[in-house]
């Protein structure tokens, strides 16, 4: 426990001299949103996989896979694939036309205050609904892992995330995001090679053991996702919803051009993606190493699977090299905690300052942006510990679906039909945000996460009917508005901009 | 900058031309990884025991796929940057040179 702590305020201290450092390189409200779009493709790479692997994939999917099998390792497939939506829709055109948010894209497609307001309510009900379960998890796992109590330990994460952003805005936030990153992929590579050792560098044979120790059916999916749609809920859900979270998309604007934001996909597609091909194999190591009792022994949902087989390769409990590894996993595990809490504080932060204040209460006309921003971000912060205070026994893994399932049926249908569909009007934004979201929330708050045996519908994630449902909203509230003769005629220009950042200014 | 209304018009023409080679390049690689990805949940819905499929070992049929849908995914990340870089980022350029200004420009 003792090497916990002190890797724990390594971390800390060095988090808190990168926001020094960034702090004083953070005056103006492009530096404060964007690090003033001079990160390169590498870095923003890095801190792309920094910011999109959360506590659940870090710890999570290796538990599932230990736990489930095949069905953690379908869980850990799609966040990779998802990247291939980015970058062949998304990506570019978003750092092409747009400035700090979401809500630049549609502002400046639709050029209407309303449809502004839409993807406001859109992006604050994602972020707070991804953000409510990290600091719960928060509470949970550092409680879990150091023995501070979870009230402190929610205090702990949420000011640390406020002092990074307020002060070091997305400068910090990136850096933080890059050492988690880079920690994580250590820790991911290190745990590989001594795994790997154990069976003689055949990944193949974790299989075989898998298969003696628990049986066939244990390599089938099935075990964990029991109702074949929620697969497919949940498959479609990430392919989609990854383009619709405010938090992993305003990364691309920190990039100088659609360049440079095409290459840091590629780069966080090869970092994420190998350490998600890892989590998998660490799944199968440690149910054939350590056993899934003694993994539930620890933690009934599998997520110190991880951290247990990191000790158990480092020389066992106990041990110098054992101790050494849990503390290292554990601290990558706090980081990763703090990267996707701030990225996430940061983006709310765009919404309610840039978005809505700037934008909206004051059309565009504000002094001190970067003031509001700060000030927003401290708000946020103090409200996310409230939550997550609040959120202590309660069960949030609701909440994390449905961040996923809104941004998949609201922010998605609504991004792509702006970037792409010439007739796409106010209306149609209106109504893909309205019916994706309340289908959403309405479906996941009646189903078997939050209702249990009492559901009222099958669907743990309702990803599979509200995504159409969400489309066909977009679709009749463009026909129900009218034409908007003059936004289709601003399209050509609007393209123009979108493929190739050419502003008509 | 204004530019000329003309050469605007140009421009976007050759956005339009733009648009319609990337519909060409992506149409086809998002339908492969939808496909391939998707289908693969759908299998893992409803097909649990053709993934039980022995491809090697205990290795079966949907570990296979997963370990496809990961090669899939790096392939055609790589060959959309080939394409973006050699066939898109040209014609970008081609569409902002064909924009000029009215009097004196800036």
């Amino acid at each position: 426990m003792n090497t916990t702590v002190s890797i724990f305020i390594v971390i800390l201290l060095i988090t808190l001299g990168i926001t020094y450092w960034a702090a004083r390189r953070t005056k103006t409200t492009s530096d404060f949103f964007a690090a003033d779009s001079q990160l390169t493709a590498p870095q923003n790479g890095f801190a792309l996989a920094g910011d999109w692997c959360s506590a659940a994939a870090f710890l999570g999917f290796s538990g599932l896979t230990a736990l489930y099998g095949m069905d953690g390792a379908l869980y850990a497939l799609g966040p990779l694939v998802a990247f291939c939506t980015v970058l062949f829709l998304i990506a570019e055109p978003l750092r092409n036309c747009g400035k700090y948010t979401l809500g630049d894209v549609v502002r400046s497609r639709m050029q209407t205050r309303t449809s502004l307001l839409a993807v406001i309510a859109g992006t604050v009900v994602v972020n707070f609904a991804y953000l409510m379960p990290q600091m719960a998890g928060a509470g949970v796992l550092v409680r879990l892992l150091t023995g501070i109590s979870y009230d402190w330990a929610v205090l702990f994460v949420g000011v640390s995330m406020i002092v990074y952003v307020a002060f070091g805005g997305m400068l910090a936030t990136t850096w933080v995001q890059i050492v988690k990153a880079v920690l994580m992929l250590a820790a991911g590579a290190l745990i590989l090679l001594l795994a790997l050792s154990m069976v003689k560098f055949n990944p193949l044979t974790f299989f075989d053991d898998a298969e003696k120790r628990y049986g066939a059916q244990y390599l089938l999916p099935g075990n964990y996702l029991k109702n074949p749609f929620d697969q497919i809920s949940l498959g479609l859900g990430y392919v989609l919803g990854l383009a619709g979270l405010p938090h992993v998309m305003t990364r691309f604007y920190t990039v100088p051009d659609a360049k440079a934001a095409r290459r840091s996909v590629v780069w966080v597609m090869f970092l994420a993606g190998a350490f998600f091909v890892g989590t998998t194999l660490f799944g199968l190591a440690a149910a054939n190493l350590l056993g899934q009792d003694v993994i539930r022994a620890a933690d009934k949902g599998g997520n110190l699977t991880l951290p247990l087989l990191a000790q158990y390769l480092g020389g066992g409990k106990g041990t110098f090299g054992g101790d050494l590894m849990l503390g290292f996993v554990v601290a990558v595990a706090i980081a990763t905690i703090l990267a996707v809490v701030s990225g996430l504080t940061l983006s709310t932060s765009g919404a309610i300052a840039h978005d809505f204040y700037v934008n909206w209460v004051k059309q565009g006309e504000v002094k001190h942006e970067v003031w509001v921003a700060r000030i927003a971000a401290i708000a946020i912060g103090v409200l996310a510990i409230g939550l997550g205070i609040l959120a202590q026994g309660v069960n949030v893994a609701v909440l994390v679906i449905l961040a996923i399932c809104v941004a998949a049926s609201a922010n998605f249908p609504v991004l792509i039909l702006s970037l792409f569909w010439r007739r796409f009007n106010t209306g149609g934004v209106i109504g893909g945000m309205a019916v994706g979201l309340v289908s959403s929330v309405v479906l996941a708050m009646i189903g078997p996460a939050m209702r249990g045996a009492n559901a009222l519908w099958p669907l743990v994630n309702p990803t599979v009917v509200s995504l159409p449902l969400g489309f066909l909203g977009a679709y009749l509230g463009t026909l129900l508005y009218g034409r908007d003769l003059e936004n289709e005629r601003r399209f050509d220009d609007f393209s123009l901009q979108v493929h190739s950042g050419i502003a008509r200014k | 900058m204004t530019p000329d209304a003309r050469s605007l018009e140009a421009a976007h023409a050759a956005i339009r031309e733009l648009i319609a080679a990337k519909l060409k390049y992506l149409v086809p690689m998002t339908i492969t990884f939808m496909v391939s990805y998707i289908g693969l949940t759908v299998l893992a819905g409803f097909a649990k025991s053709l993934l039980g499929t022995q491809v090697t070992g205990a290795f079966n049929l949907g570990f296979f796929l997963i370990t496809f849908n990961y090669v899939l995914s790096w392939v055609l990340a790589i060959i959309y940057v080939r394409v973006a870089d050699s066939v898109f980022d040209p014609m970008v350029r081609k569409a902002a040179a064909t924009i000029t200004s009215v009097g004196t420009s800036t």
